[in-house]
């Protein structure tokens, strides 16, 4: 079988997109590749645009026929992180919501119980009950 | 006074207002410690508990069975006197006098968890296909197949301090079972299976998981973030 650098490319994009799933994504140091890469992303949208007949010479070069099927696999990796990097930056938003409602549901019940059943003690304590 | 000030009942609730009350009463008669988090009920569920002699605590949004049980462990922690910590149902399908064999097995001080089984027995209250499924689950999870469980996923437990203290559910959906399991296997503490009756009715059926929501689950575990721990 011929060897083509997008094979290359597209296998160690997907490998590091199975890498992400399993470590922390929400460094500051990884926060800073993810804007690196975006800056970069638009440099190079910016020449594509302006000449595309060497993105074409670039395709030609990765064994990929067209300039546009080399756009094509690349916007397919481009969107594998998005999907990941939402779904990542949602299950920390989650967390945040999760603790945070939690706080508020126990700080909100401790006092509605303590009102509830007019105690300074958990309920378990007998409540006075000779004035019954 | 009852021997059984010590337990706090954690009862997770989401829109349970038809039946609650009643398993809530049913329960406190054995159980004066009762904590139920209404998990972001839309019907009047915290109605019916506040009815009842149980602590109320609410969540302000719907985040899950999970993060309720997490939440209830979290005030009953906080009750001086609480030494024993045990899950329940909200749908009535558990029984308290299972709970009372569970505790007594805690209080001789040999383990620190005790995990109900619906299989150490064969009872026939299972339906078959629920049961070729969980058990399953239970052999070819590796945590489970550690710890020597027959039944992997059943939300009657009765944890001691030190468990519950440690105990952290991070998942707030249903997977939070499974994660309980790996929590255990991975930790020193030691944990015991006990036979407990389920009481399958129309009711709890309706409520209980869909079979099909195993998919969510395992899907859940195998995206959890493993560095943590």
């Amino acid at each position: 079988m011929k060897f083509f650098w997008i094979q290359l490319v597209l296998i160690l994009g997907s490998v590091t997109l199975a890498f992400m799933f399993i470590r922390r994504w929400d460094r500051a140091n990884t926060r800073a590749w993810k804007r690196i890469a975006f800056s970069v992303f638009v440099v190079v949208n910016i020449y594509a645009v302006l000449r595309p007949t060497d993105v074409t010479w670039l395709a030609h070069q990765m064994g990929v026929g067209r300039g546009t099927d080399l756009v094509l696999y690349g916007m397919v990796l481009a969107m594998g992180f998005l999907t990941l990097n939402t779904f990542l930056r949602f299950r920390s938003l989650e967390k945040k919501l999760t603790d945070l409602a939690r706080t508020v549901a126990i700080n909100e019940g401790a006092r509605l119980n303590e009102e509830r059943f007019d105690l300074d003690l958990p309920v378990s304590a007998p409540v006075d009950r000779s004035k019954a | 006074m009852s021997q059984y000030d010590d337990v706090w009942l954690v009862i997770p609730a989401y829109n349970e207002g038809q039946v609650i009350a009643d398993v809530v009463e049913g329960a406190r008669k054995t159980f004066p410690n009762i904590v139920v988090v209404d998990d972001g009920s839309g019907d009047d569920s915290a109605k019916h508990i506040m009815s009842t002699g149980a602590h109320l605590v609410r969540h302000p949004v719907n985040l899950g069975q999970g993060a309720a049980l997490q939440t209830g462990l979290a005030y009953a922690l906080a009750q001086p006197d609480a030494k024993y910590f045990a899950t329940f149902d909200a749908d009535g399908q558990h029984q308290t006098a299972d709970v009372e064999k569970m505790v007594a097995l805690l209080r001789e001080g040999e383990t620190d968890v005790v995990l109900g089984s619906r299989f150490i027995e064969q009872n026939g209250q299972v339906p078959w296909i629920k049961r070729v499924v969980l058990r399953t689950a239970a052999t070819v999870s590796p945590t489970a197949r550690k710890l020597k469980l027959t039944d992997a996923h059943n939300g009657l437990r009765v944890l001691n301090r030190e468990a519950a203290g440690r105990l952290r559910i991070t998942m707030n959906g249903m997977a939070h079972a499974s994660e309980i399991v790996s929590f255990l296997a991975g930790s020193d503490l030691r944990v015991a299976e006990l036979p407990v009756d389920i009481l399958y009715t129309d009711y709890s059926r309706a409520k209980g998981q869909s079979l099909i929501n195993g998919v969510n689950i395992i899907f859940d575990i195998s995206l959890r973030e493993r560095s943590r721990r």
